[in-house]
């Protein structure tokens, strides 16, 4: 599964034929004023596959992630999620898309008006998916257990630590079950223990329930252990792909300095 | 969001009930005072001036609220037709020789309308039957007879002096008079008369003015307010006359009783024409502070000044009070 | 929009507006949380606008009084009074109260929601976050706001009655006819629309500000303080514009 892209301008050998791509990103630019953030990014996510993205900090990855869920408008270049083009949607058929796709975010974005178990119930309701009461219970049971804080349904977010924050919004990200998750710097600010409990989880639910996943990272123990494709962004461009291993063994400056 | 309960819920309910409710209760009172919900019927008035009625103003009979007006046109140059709706309940009380007439409603009220019953038979009335009127009983024309009242009596007092001076100055008089005592009497009762009508005219004069004042103010209410000494000034001007009448009625009185008393004068004043003249004055002077008296008494019952009446009442008895030890 | 200016943020206020109207008719109707924000403005708001509206109803009626007196016109002190607070004082006092506590309230939640990317994560997970936190303020206000103000106005008017009977005597049947003899339906109808345009422009000024919080904790402040101050401004012009619109009308 591991194999380099047309999308990559670096490597670019196809030796099987390409699986299914669940999201593409085609020559994106975004500017904000001056300052141009992405300028021609590419990038292809695959069915079942974790796609870290490298960058510096305010090299522009959350405004990439962002414009990936609609939250932002690219300038200019195509997105497509699960095979729809994102810019071209109307609301109801974004909002029906975004069903199928979990968002992690970078400060975790949890409710603090509401107690985890309304977190957690949060996008349920907006689906308007019937559920009964008991249903509703087994799926917050589920989705706690899933990243092991069964006992925090009644708590607030403010009576959580930041991991359990974390793992929290990594619930409330898991509950819809979707096809699609994009972690924005899933193990940020956290200690290593914590950050490798959280690689792991990434790791499990890509096995458990077969999802695809595109991490913002520049935790490099975070890369290595959840990735099984890096993209590096720098200047606003797809400099580099492949493996932790290539990257890592790749003997330019820039990516070297990644991997020091 | 831990505090969506039910219980919430059943409180904001009873908020909103008990807000809704005292709207509506407010609503329906206001409803029944202005009885928007009952049957009523439409009657008209014409007048000549409507003195600022509105359309909403209350009309009365016999003092208690029975409708309102409806609409105020003006018909001609002199006529203004009021169309008021009354209660349909009051429509056996009201007949078709009820007199309305515009009032007021208290110191700033508003300007009703009063419906006033009068003796004899008439019919009931009906839907758009058209009332009798009359002018407005207003605090002008309360001061109306006052003025005219004091105006007559700087005639009178004036003629009054003139005659006893002449009367004084009159040397045969005087001799024919035999009883020296008499004389002497009947000189100092006509000095009395004197310094009387003197200090009666002036404050007619004072009246005078304050009715003038009074006129030419903006109201009754505006001059009270504008002008602080009317009310020390009127409060003067009727003690000074309530005194000066007093000695007047009683000196003339006197006088009178000498007249008849004084055999040889009155044979001699009772075939002169001077004499019938100055009987006549003196009756005229009576006549004339009595009616002094009672506009005053009338003013004193004003609403306006009754107040301040009062207060200076009040004034005077701590005064009484301090005085004594 | 670095330096907004009135005028900027007056056009921005109107777009905000009638992205309001736009969004209010749209069904997918967020019912529960409309109800829950009316229990916070309207329920929640009593005690405050409740003591606030006694004080002043007593006060009134106590300064009032030497002056009536004075002219002569003490039985019309409840008439005066009651005019008065229904008219003007009841629903400015209850919309200033309610601007400075609800809000605020509303442009600091709606403000730290913002910059620690709540509403975007609502947006993401398929809700639409100007109808679950906007349209369900604003309507929570525009509604309440209404029967905060009578209920303001009953406690007020009980709090004058209880001062004319401090010095006095006087029937509460005396007092309530005083005040209703002079009241219009108009004076009614006036201030119940009135306050729905206060609670609307409250509503509306608190959930922009907040909505468009700019980043970090700054503006979160930021956002709740001009919330009050824009609101309880807005206000007053408004209450100057009822009155304009009423000369105009002939009402009152
Ligand atoms: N809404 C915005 N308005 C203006 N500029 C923005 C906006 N969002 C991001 N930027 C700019 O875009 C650049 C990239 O920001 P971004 O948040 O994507 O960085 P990042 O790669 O996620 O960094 P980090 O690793 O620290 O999270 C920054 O320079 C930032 O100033
Ligand atoms: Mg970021």
């Amino acid at each position: 599964m591991l194999s380099e892209t047309c999308s990559a301008p670096v490597h670019s050998a196809a030796a099987s034929p390409p699986p299914e791509a669940v999201l593409t990103v085609v020559h994106v630019e975004k500017s904000f004023g001056d300052n141009h953030v992405l300028r021609d990014f590419s990038l292809v996510l695959h069915r079942g596959e974790n796609v870290v993205v490298l960058g510096k900090s305010g090299s522009g990855k959350s405004v990439l992630i962002k414009c990936i869920i609609g939250l932002l408008l690219p300038d200019a270049g195509r997105i497509t999620v699960l095979g729809q083009d994102v810019a071209t949607l109307s609301h109801a058929a974004l909002d029906q898309l975004r069903t199928k796709v979990g968002f992690l975010f970078q400060s975790n974005a949890l409710y603090d008006s509401m107690t985890v178990r309304e977190n957690l119930l949060f996008p349920l309701r907006r689906h308007w998916l019937a559920h009964s009461p008991a249903e509703e219970d087994q799926l917050v049971r589920q989705a706690l257990e899933d990243v092991g804080l069964a006992h925090t349904a009644g708590l607030l977010p403010a009576e959580l630590s930041g991991g359990m924050r974390k793992r929290i919004a990594l619930a409330r990200t898991l509950i819809l079950r979707p096809d699609i998750i994009l972690y924005d710097e899933p193990t940020t600010g956290l200690d290593p223990v914590t950050a490798r409990e959280i690689d792991h989880l990434i790791r499990e639910v890509q096995r458990k329930y077969g999802t695809s996943a595109l991490i913002i990272s520049h935790d490099l123990n975070c890369v290595r252990l959840t990735a099984d494709r890096v993209a590096l962004l720098v200047d606003g461009r797809c400099y580099a792909e492949g493996t932790y291993e290539q990257l890592r063994d790749r003997p330019d400056p820039v990516s070297h300095e990644f991997f020091a | 969001m831990s505090q969506r309960t039910t219980h919430n819920y059943v409180r904001l309910g009873l908020f909103v009930a008990v807000g809704l409710g005292c709207l509506v209760v407010t609503l329906y009172m206001l409803g029944q005072q202005q009885r928007l919900f009952n049957r009523s019927i439409l009657v008209q008035a014409d007048f000549r001036n409507v003195s600022g009625l509105l359309a909403g103003n209350n009309v009365r009979l016999g003092g208690i609220a029975v409708g309102n007006v409806r609409t105020i046109e003006i018909r001609n140059d002199s006529t203004v037709r009021v169309t008021m709706r009354l209660n349909q309940e009051v429509r056996a009380f009201v007949h078709q020789n009820t007199l309305a007439t515009i009032g007021t409603d208290g110191l700033v009220g508003n300007t009703i309308i009063n419906l006033n019953t009068q003796p004899g038979p008439a019919l009931p009335i009906g839907s758009g039957d058209v009332l009798p009127t009359s002018t407005p009983a207003s605090f002008e024309t309360m001061l109306g007879p006052l003025a005219a009242s004091s105006t007559n009596l700087v005639a009178i007092t004036h003629d009054l002096r003139q005659m006893t001076q002449r009367l004084n100055g009159s040397q045969p008089l005087w001799q024919l008079l035999d009883d020296r005592q008499l004389a002497g009497r009947v000189r100092r009762s006509l000095g009395n008369v004197e310094a009387a009508t003197g200090r009666l005219s002036t404050a007619s004069r004072d009246v005078q003015l304050l009715a003038q004042g009074v006129r030419q103010g903006h109201g009754a209410a505006g001059y009270l307010l504008t002008n602080k000494a009317l009310g020390g000034q009127l409060d003067h001007a009727a003690r000074q006359l309530a005194g000066t009448s007093d000695t007047l009625a009683a000196t003339l009185a006197g006088l009178r009783h000498q007249l008849q008393g004084a055999g040889a004068l009155n044979t001699l004043l009772a075939d002169t024409a001077f004499s019938r003249q100055l009987r006549q004055s003196m009756h005229s002077v009576e006549l004339g502070t009595a009616g002094f008296s009672r506009s005053m008494e009338a003013l004193q019952h004003n609403f306006l000044l009754r107040g301040y009446l009062r207060r200076q009442q009040r004034r005077q008895q701590r005064a009484q009070v301090a005085h004594q030890p | 929009m670095p330096h907004p200016t009135i005028l900027a943020s007056t056009g921005a206020l109107t777009h905000f507006a009638g992205r309001f109207f736009r969004e209010v008719v749209r069904p997918r109707y967020e019912v529960q949380e409309w109800l829950y924000q009316c229990y916070v403005v309207g329920y929640q708001s009593l005690p405050l606008v409740g003591s606030t509206a006694f004080i002043m109803g007593l006060v009134l009626t106590l300064r009032l009084r030497p002056t009536m007196v004075q002219f002569g016109a003490e039985s019309w002190i409840p008439t005066m009074v009651g005019l008065t607070i229904i008219r003007e004082m009841g629903p400015i006092i209850t919309a200033l109260m309610v601007a400075g506590k609800v809000s605020s309230n509303i442009g600091a939640e709606l403000g730290s929601m913002r910059v620690t990317e709540q509403i975007d994560s609502m947006e993401v997970s398929g809700t639409n976050p100007f109808k679950y936190l906007v349209v369900t303020r604003v309507l929570a206000t525009t509604l309440m706001l209404p029967v905060l103000t009578i209920v303001a106005d009953a406690i007020s008017l009980y709090a004058s009655y209880l001062g004319v009977n401090m010095q006095g005597v006087t029937t509460l049947a005396l007092f309530s006819h005083n005040i209703l003899g002079r009241l219009n339906f108009s004076d009614i109808t006036a201030a119940v629309v009135k306050t729905f345009c206060f609670g609307f422009a409250i509503g509306l000024i608190g959930c922009y500000k907040g909505y468009y919080a700019d980043k970090g904790t700054e503006g979160v402040g930021q956002a709740a303080n001009s919330a009050v101050v824009v609101s309880s401004l807005a206000v007053f012009i408004l209450d100057l514009l009822a009155v304009q619109v009423c000369l105009v009308l002939g009402i009152a």
